[in-house]
């Protein structure tokens, strides 16, 4: 019994549902248990989902939008973007970018203490079948191409969470030659897990956050202009600012020639494949042609001018 | 060490096994039919028992590698490099980084290198406090080593999953007192120039007699896993035998080494810390295969239990740290001739050849000997005449971090 008529919160929040609150008495205990009975023999022999039950209404389930009840039966509605939503993040399948010492703390996240698995997340090493990537560890230059081949592996829709300072701005070796001063100066990055390395706790938190907005994009209430102040709390502070992230297209590029060059090479695709996705592309510097659709729309009218 | 727990398997010697066909690793491919014969297969950068990013590009014949190449290097972070920049105090966080399964040695041995330059001695008590974290070290990272391969080689259904979950269980208990006594999981930062920055907090010892008696209760089942599980014991026996030679040849020491039959431990052979007031047993098979090398680090786990409760049950008093020429809050200066220090990590051999600069508050050079570096090297030598399945067995008995690799 999760909630009792005793509980001030309930009553407050239903007034009028009162007399319907008080604890079924034994007739109506057995009617409903009939009705359970009843509704399994409908759905063919499966037993009646515990979110029906009248006395624990504090359980919510997503799914349940709306409890139509009729005599015996409970039909419950759901929106096809709340299953979606309700299915794709509690079954997170996780591919583990993990290169150092962020990896064994998401290996000890995977395992007996923290437990992944608990909610609904499992591990596959492979990005055709993972719908979130964790890049745990440094991102080096050599790394990099490799990491966004795998990305690009990864099937829609799919989510990339930064664990620790080295992915998200590469920390004390950043200004290293060799390192990729952050993972999302190449793959755009949904949520930011801070520590160096964070504990499992953290990167299960950052997890739960992934869900939250998972939800929200389905509901639309995602604000997807400009990151909130909070989202790069280790980057806030560097000195080494201007550099371009995935969805600022304006800022100016404060890599260094090396790191350029090899971010530049990242799409396997070549020029026209950065260009073609806002997101995911044109990473460093703004366009210095306009593009070919433009230039030919412009072709047209001064062949129509003259 | 309880006689009761010691293990009475017998390994074969690797000279009785009937040695895979060795394959010369500097093959000749243009022997075989370029179409019809081989397959090139790319194992990693991204590859889940590589245990970090590495390569190995293997050329197949079937099912038999014919030739291996390993290509390191994907985790390059200019370690050394950016050393050079850096004061001597702050080098020790960003040395935790480099072995991430067991930091506690790989700053222990660079401060030891300072300490040698300069002529610190370390109190006594600061020195067993080091012997004390180097010996938990070896355990919690022995523990991962003994999951990771078993879950390499067994996956979920030969039973290796199990022991994967259950070393990261006893693992947690050796993080917990870490944490109790420097504040972090790993990347402690607790040992400093001249000793330790953490004194031992009242009660930690009996927490950690406590998780002591655990991880060895614990230990006989994973010892057991070795011997009498048929699967394992079929995917190990006989695999990847290395020789003794070849390991001398390659430079390999720690657990690998002694595996293959090289009786040496620096912690015996040339004592530092407080080593030279333990008795220490050293276990040496000469099998040289994948079973040898998992047999090896359980034994080592439980002789450094055993170290562990001597060490914690006479910790003498005294100051933590000695003097130290600072000239500031955070920096030290250290004047002298280049030192070389070597101490005896769980993966062997850990050294670091340091040149301090003229004014004497940076290094001109470093260098890190990274044990790993050389357990890699082994790869073209060992693959080359296993089947393909038997790569990931090979490669996870022989446990390289690619941190220290690559540096």
């Amino acid at each position: 019994m999760a909630v009792t008529q005793d509980d001030p919160q309930t009553d407050a929040v239903t007034p009028d549902a009162a007399p319907t609150d008080a604890a079924p008495t034994d007739a109506e205990a057995a009617s409903f248990a009939e009705a359970q009975a009843l509704a399994s023999a409908v759905l063919g022999g499966v037993a009646a989902p515990t979110a029906l039950d009248r006395d624990s209404r504090s359980y919510s389930n997503p799914l349940l939008d709306k409890v139509i009840s009729v005599p015996g039966l409970d039909v419950a509605v759901a929106t096809v973007e709340r299953l979606l939503d309700w299915a794709s993040s509690n079954s997170f399948f996780i591919f583990p970018m993990a290169t150092s010492c962020c990896g064994i703390e998401f290996m000890a996240a995977a395992a007996s203490r923290v437990d992944l698995d608990r909610m609904g997340a499992i591990i596959r090493p492979t990005p055709r079948q993972c719908d979130v990537m964790v890049v745990a560890g440094t991102i080096t230059v050599k790394m990099a191409p490799r990491v966004r081949k795998l990305w690009d592996q990864m099937p829609e829709p799919k989510w990339c969470v930064a664990m620790g300072s080295c992915a998200i701005s590469g920390d004390f070796y950043r200004d290293i030659y060799s390192v990729v001063p952050g993972v999302d100066t190449f793959i755009p990055v949904d949520v930011y897990v801070p520590g160096c390395p964070p504990n499992p706790e953290e990167l299960m938190k950052g997890l739960k956050r992934l869900q939250v907005k998972i939800g929200m994009q389905r509901d639309g209430t995602w604000q997807r202009s400009g990151m909130p102040a909070e989202a790069r709390p280790e980057t806030k502070s560097l000195k080494l600012g201007g550099l371009l992230r995935i969805g600022d297209p304006d800022r100016a590029a404060g890599l260094s020639d090396a790191q350029r060059d090899a971010s530049r090479s990242l799409g396997f695709d070549g020029a026209e494949h950065r260009g073609a996705d806002e997101d995911h592309g044109n990473l460093f510097d703004p366009p210095e042609s306009p593009p070919a659709s433009q230039a030919a729309a412009a072709e047209l009218e001064a062949t129509h001018e003259s | 060490m309880s006689t009761d727990h010691a293990s009475t398997h017998v390994v074969t010697p690797w000279t009785a096994l009937t040695p895979p066909p060795r394959v010369d690793p500097y093959v000749d491919l243009s022997e075989f039919e370029a179409d019809g014969d081989l397959m090139v297969l790319n194992l990693g950068p991204q590859h889940p028992s590589t245990h970090g990013v590495f390569r190995i590009k293997l050329v197949l014949d079937g099912e038999v590698i014919v030739k291996a190449v390993g290509y390191p290097g994907y985790l390059h972070r200019g370690v050394e490099k950016l050393c050079e920049k850096l004061t001597f105090a702050n080098i020790t966080p960003i040395l935790d980084k480099n072995d991430y399964l067991a930091p506690m040695t790989s700053e222990q041995c660079f401060n030891m290198a300072l300490e040698k330059i300069a002529g610190v001695e370390v109190p006594r008590r600061g020195r067993w406090i080091r012997t004390l974290l180097a010996e938990l070290q070896r355990i919690a990272s022995h523990l991962i080593a003994i999951g990771t391969f078993a879950m390499d080689i067994g996956g979920a259904i030969g039973g290796g999953t199990n022991l994967f979950m259950w070393t990261f269980r006893e693992r947690e208990l050796i993080l917990n007192a870490f944490e109790e006594l420097t504040g972090s999981r790993f990347h402690y930062n607790t040992s400093c120039f001249g000793g330790q920055r953490h004194d031992l907090p009242a009660g930690w010892d009996l927490g950690v007699i406590k998780a002591l008696d655990q991880i060895e209760r614990r230990m006989v089942e994973y010892a057991d896993f070795g011997t009498a599980n048929p699967i394992f014991v079929n995917r190990c026996r006989g695999i990847g035998v290395l020789g003794r030679d070849l390991a001398l040849e390659l430079g390999l020491s720690g657990p690998l080494g002694r595996a293959s039959g090289i009786d040496h431990d620096l912690r015996r052979d040339a004592p530092y810390h407080c080593y030279d007031e333990l008795q220490i047993n050293v276990p040496v098979l000469t099998a040289g295969d994948c079973e040898a090398r998992y047999d090896i680090r359980v034994q080592e786990v439980r002789e450094s239990i055993r170290l562990s409760r001597q060490l914690l049950a006479g910790v003498p008093e005294g100051p933590i740290c000695s003097e130290k020429p600072n000239i500031g809050p955070t920096s030290v200066r250290v004047k002298g001739a280049p030192a070389y220090v070597a101490i005896e990590g769980p993966r062997g051999e850990l050294g670091t050849f340091l040149i301090p600069t003229d004014k004497g508050t940076q290094p001109y050079r470093m260098k890190i000997r990274p044990p790993s570096l050389h357990a890699v090297a082994v790869v073209e030598h060992l693959l080359p005449g296993n089947n393909l399945s038997d790569a990931v067995a090979i490669l996870g008995s022989l446990d390289p971090i690619m941190g220290e690799v690559d540096r």
